[in-house]
């Protein structure tokens, strides 16, 4: 029987809001064993959801591979951002993939930017 | 009833709350419940998310690895629940069942990330049991007269 009562639980997770754009934003950022995960909705649901990876190779300048693999598929501010997180987790030095989920009101870039700078800001990585 | 009987009464239920150690915090529209269970000398742990419309549940099994991730809703026609597969697995595996069935009890969207190895029924049935336990006492689940609660 585990009679720990002190034991954290294994993921880390972080939940804030703000507000981008007049649009009142929640995020959540989960560590897991092998990936982060980032949820920013203004909708009340998660949205679409992407895949953001480093690809292994020698070459020095790291590639990475961003692709949704639930929802829209046309919207290429989501991609980007997506893109745009993975970079910065790389660059500080992880190479753990990001499953990012965005459920938003608006696509401009301004969110976007608005909703990585407050990851960024928050980051577990 | 008398005061002793109610005193142990309410020890009990402190006890309970301790042995799950669930962590429960609501900030904004979310609310978010994570905690872990030892079932025969395997830990499990928990991680649900609750949106307005739509749940994400993580299940891990000993390890915190992400496993495979679902996505599950009732459709066309006649709300009959659809699952596909988002992340890594095919749609027999683990976790597509779970997905499927969590659908039909909270009437909401799901997605679901779960770890558990395939080939392990009574794991999966542990774990489902587990979980759906949990979504009644939060009161996400659909009431037995039908109707969601939102």
């Amino acid at each position: 029987m585990n009679t720990n009562s002190t034991t954290k639980f294994p993921v880390s997770q972080l939940d804030f809001s703000l507000e981008i754009k007049g649009n009142e934003t929640e995020i959540v950022i989960s560590s897991y064993e092998d990936h982060f995960m980032v949820i920013a909705t203004q909708i009340g649901a998660m949205g679409t959801v992407l895949y953001a990876r480093k690809e292994e190779g020698v070459s020095i300048n790291a590639t990475f591979n961003v692709s949704v693999i639930f929802g829209k598929r046309d919207e290429p501010m989501l991609v980007a951002c997506a893109r745009q997180l993975i970079e910065h987790v790389s660059v500080s030095g992880s190479s753990k993939p990001l499953v990012l989920s965005l459920g938003l009101k608006d696509h401009s870039a301004e969110t976007l930017k608005g909703i990585i700078s407050a990851v960024i800001d928050n980051r577990m990585w | 009833m008398d005061s002793e009987g109610l005193e142990k009464e309410i020890e009990e239920l402190k006890l309970q709350e301790k042995k799950g150690d669930v962590h429960a915090y609501a900030q904004g529209q979310l609310q978010i419940t994570s905690f872990s269970e030892l079932v025969n000398d395997v830990c499990l742990h928990f991680q649900i998310i609750r949106f307005p419309k739509q749940i994400y549940v993580w299940i891990g099994y000993n390890s915190v690895k992400l496993g495979h991730m679902y996505a599950a809703a009732p459709t066309r026609p006649n709300n009959v629940v659809s699952v596909t597969s988002i992340l890594g697995g095919a749609s027999d595996n683990t976790g597509s069942g779970i997905a499927h069935r969590l659908v039909l009890k909270t009437g909401l969207n799901i997605i679901l990330a779960c770890n558990i190895p395939k080939n392990s029924p009574m794991l999966q049935t542990e774990a489902e049991k587990i979980l759906i336990q949990k979504l009644i006492s939060l009161g996400y689940t659909k009431s037995r007269l039908g109707g969601t609660t939102l």
